[in-house]
Order: structure tokens, then sequence, then C-alpha cells
């Protein structure tokens, strides 16, 4: 395997690691906003990675930033947690 | 070329003004803190434009000082023992940051118990940091190596440890040539290498996940393993633009013939060579190797040097518990498939222990002796 062109001092530009880390993979579960009329907009507050958003129609989701840890869910009437992945069990 | 008498200390801080240092952190701690009060005189009496950041600890010294290397500073510290165990988080940012930084270490015991006397100890916890680690036999040594060290660092971004003993050297009178200013300037251009630039800003040290991380330590390892061509020649641009005698990685001594070599790194040098003359006198095919390099850890030179030897002696100031002496250790490693030699690891002068001529001459004698157990380090001194 060749080795990854790297900059010699370790570094990123601003703002990169928002940008370029992608944690979602670390989800096992995702929330589905499944009555939108129902999603207490509070849960924008309450979801730690930013990644439920405050928009003009109403409670948006960003799949990039959320881990699947299932707050939202619990607090919130209209959302509901999904099995990432829907292969064979035990398999991903 | 000026002839003075002075101390490790001093020539230390020679070197360092001869480089032109810029950024110098210092917390004072002892033995090292001759060489920060006489740079500090320079400063002071206006002989080195360098900027003197007085700080609460040692890890605030290293971490100012990887400040103004970032910035594309020339930047320096001393320190020994305790001092450097507590930079040791610093110590190893500067690796991975791929600064050049140069840092005098007045080697010392480490606690606890408590000491003050010399040893390697210090310098061997940090053998995994990523630093090159320069060894100095003498006070000569101690000024050829800083300047070298500012070389090198900045040809390969890899920060330099520059090791002399805590008083055996840097507190004892020497004869040291010192060059001129001017020549000093020509070997040594400054190369400026900033991280930091308001124009253009970045994240430094920002988090490598583990996509990428085995990358950069990939990067950092193979920048040290060229210091291994880098060390060589810029020593011998420095002995022909001052005609001194640094002798690069490795140095051999009367070992065209040697069935028997000592190896050892650091002041006892000049001690074994003195036992060396003595039983060459007595007919003994005796030799001795110099390890002025010790990381990176200079497999090939050693190879060669030992390759036709019967029998090692080891002489190491430091011991890595439950394994034995650090240079024993990586001679050993380094030496494995390679002929039927014995290898006795010897352990002495640990804490200030005596470590003189007939130190090392009971060592030599029980690596020739049948009922030494090869297999454990052997202690001197007990």
């Amino acid at each position: 395997m060749a080795v990854k062109s790297l900059p010699i001092v370790p570094s990123g530009d601003p703002g990169a690691l928002a940008e370029a880390s992608n944690y979602s993979t670390w989800r096992i579960l995702r929330p589905e906003i499944t009555e939108p009329d129902k999603v207490n907009p509070i849960v924008t507050l309450y979801c730690p990675d930013g990644a439920l958003t405050l928009e003009e129609s109403g409670v948006a989701l960003n799949y990039k930033f959320c881990k699947g840890c299932g707050i939202c869910a619990k607090e919130s009437a209209g959302i509901r947690m999904a099995p990432e992945y829907t292969g064979p069990k035990g398999v991903f | 070329m000026n002839k003075v008498l002075i101390t490790g200390s001093e020539a230390a801080a020679i070197g360092a003004k001869l480089a032109k240092i810029e950024v110098l952190g210092y917390y004072p701690i002892t033995p090292a803190f001759p060489a920060m009060e006489r740079l500090s005189k320079y400063i002071e009496d206006g002989e080195l434009n360098c900027k003197f950041i007085r700080v609460e600890s040692d890890h605030s010294a290293l971490a100012a000082v990887l400040g103004g290397s970032l910035a594309g500073a020339r930047s320096y510290t001393v320190t020994n023992s305790q001092g450097l165990l507590l930079m040791t988080e610093v110590v190893y940012h500067v690796a991975g940051l791929r600064q050049p930084i140069v840092m005098g270490v007045a080697n010392r015991a480490l606690s606890a118990p408590h000491s003050r006397f010399p040893e390697h100890g210090d310098a061997v916890s940090q053998g995994a940091s990523g630093w090159i680690q320069l060894f100095s036999e003498n006070n000569q040594d101690v000024l050829d190596n800083t300047i070298q060290a500012f070389r090198i660092a900045e040809e390969r971004r890899t920060p330099v440890m520059v090791n002399y003993e805590g008083y055996i050297q840097s507190h004892t009178l020497e004869e040291v040539f010192v060059p001129e200013q001017d020549k000093v300037d020509a070997f040594l251009p400054l190369k400026r290498m900033p991280a930091l630039d308001v124009s253009d800003p970045r994240g430094v040290n920002t988090v490598a996940g583990p996509d990428v991380y085995t990358d950069y330590k990939y990067i950092q390892n193979a920048a040290m393993e060229q210091a291994l061509t880098i060390i060589p020649t810029v020593a011998a641009e420095y002995n022909k633009v001052f005609g001194a005698n640094s002798c690069g990685l490795v140095e051999g001594y009367m070992m065209e013939d040697a069935e028997h070599v000592i190896a050892a790194m650091g002041s006892i040098v000049s001690t074994a060579r003195l036992l060396v003359d003595e039983l060459r006198k007595q007919g003994k095919k005796i030799g001795l190797i110099k390890v002025r390099a010790w990381r990176p850890f200079p497999v090939q030179a050693v190879k060669e040097l030992l390759h036709n030897v019967k029998f090692v002696t080891v002489l190491d100031k430091n011991i890595v518990f439950g394994v034995g002496g650090a240079l024993a250790t990586d001679i050993k490693a380094n030496l494995y498939g390679q002929g039927n030699m014995v290898i006795n690891g010897v352990i002495l002068g640990l804490g200030g222990g005596k470590c003189g001529v007939k130190e090392i001459k009971e060592a030599v004698d029980h690596t020739e002796s049948s009922e030494t157990n090869k297999n454990r380090s052997e202690w001197i001194g007990l």
C-alpha cells in the first residue's frame, strides 16, 4: 500500500474536521421523522451533535452528524429509531 | 578557531549562541541551569538577539519553545531528569509536529529515590519519543553536537536532543575549540519553516483519525531513518569546515584486529579509551565503539564494526527495568542472526556511581569469564 500524501506538520484547514469526518458510520440505529406535525421543536436543543435543526418547514435531520444516540426519539413524539443495517442478522 | 577553557554547560550555551537561536524557553533545574544563565547573559549583553521566555514549569518551557518553532523561529531549551519527564507530553508533540527544535539535556538520574548525580536514565526514558539523540563524550562534543544538531534538525524536520552528563560535563572545565561566527553562519544558514501563517490560517495538531494516523507515524519514522545518512554527512562537512573531529554515527577506536570490543556512549567513552590504551600495551586485542547517535540507532554501522569480534562488553549508565541496559538491548536486537559473539550488557555508574577504569576492567574480565550468565545484565559497583 502507498503512504498517503499528508502535510509535514499535522494540520488541517479551518473547519476541515467538521467537514471531513464522517461519524455517521458509528450509527447502528437511525432516527426517522415519521410524523412531522408531532415533533416537539425543543429536541433541536437536546441533540448533542447539532444534527437536528429548526427550519421553516419544521424540524430537519442531518444524517452526516447524527451518531444515532436516540435522545430525540426518546424526548419527542413523531420520531422513531430504525435499524441502520437491514442485512441478515449479525451481518452489517 | 579560538581555544578556551569552559564547562559543558558553557559549551552548550556557546553552541546555541553561535547558532543564533531566536527563542529560548527555560525553567531552572540542576545541573542544566548554567547553560541558561550563560545564554541569558548573552541576551542581556546584547550579544544574542533572542526572545527569552521565562515560564512556570519545564512543561511550559518546551511548550513555549514549540510555539516559537511553529512560528518559524530557531528555538532551543535545556533541561534534565525531572524536567525532561515533566516535559514528556510536549516532547512527543514536538516530534509529531516535526519541529526542528534542539534541546540540551544535562543527563541526571531520575527520582525516586531522589538523586542529583549523572546517568543516562532521563535520555533513555525518551528513547521512543521520535527525537534524534546525540551523546557527547567531552565538552568539545557538546559544542560540536549543538551546532550540528540545528543542521540535522532543520534538514530532516526532526528535533534533536544533545546529551551531556550532569557535573561530569556540565560543571567540569575542559579545553574547547570555539569556531568563528562567520563560518558557523555559512555552515548553518537559517531555514525558516513556519507552520503558522496569519494569511493562511490552519489548525495545527488536528485530530488524525485511524485512516491517517498510521501514515503520519510512517512518515515520521522515515524521516528519522533518513537522519542516519544526514548525521554523518553533516559531521563530515563540519569536520572539513572547522577542522573538528566529530564521528558521525559511531566511532571505532583500535578496531582493526580487535577481538573484544567495549561499546558505550557519553562521558564513559573517554574512560574506556584509557583502559583500551592500557590493555593494548599489554598486547590484548581490544577495541572500542563510541555510539554518538543513539536515536536513530545506527544498525548498519554497528553491524559493520562488530562483524568479526568474539566478545562485546556494553556499558550502560541506565537501566530499563526488566530488560537491562538500553544500549545493550539495542545492540543485541540489531545483531540478531549475525555471528556467534558473546554480548555482555553491563549496568554501572547509575546515579553517579563509580565507573572508572577499574570498574570497566572488571566488566571486561567478566565478559570473557565462562561463569558469567550472559543472558542477564551484569551489575558493577553494588
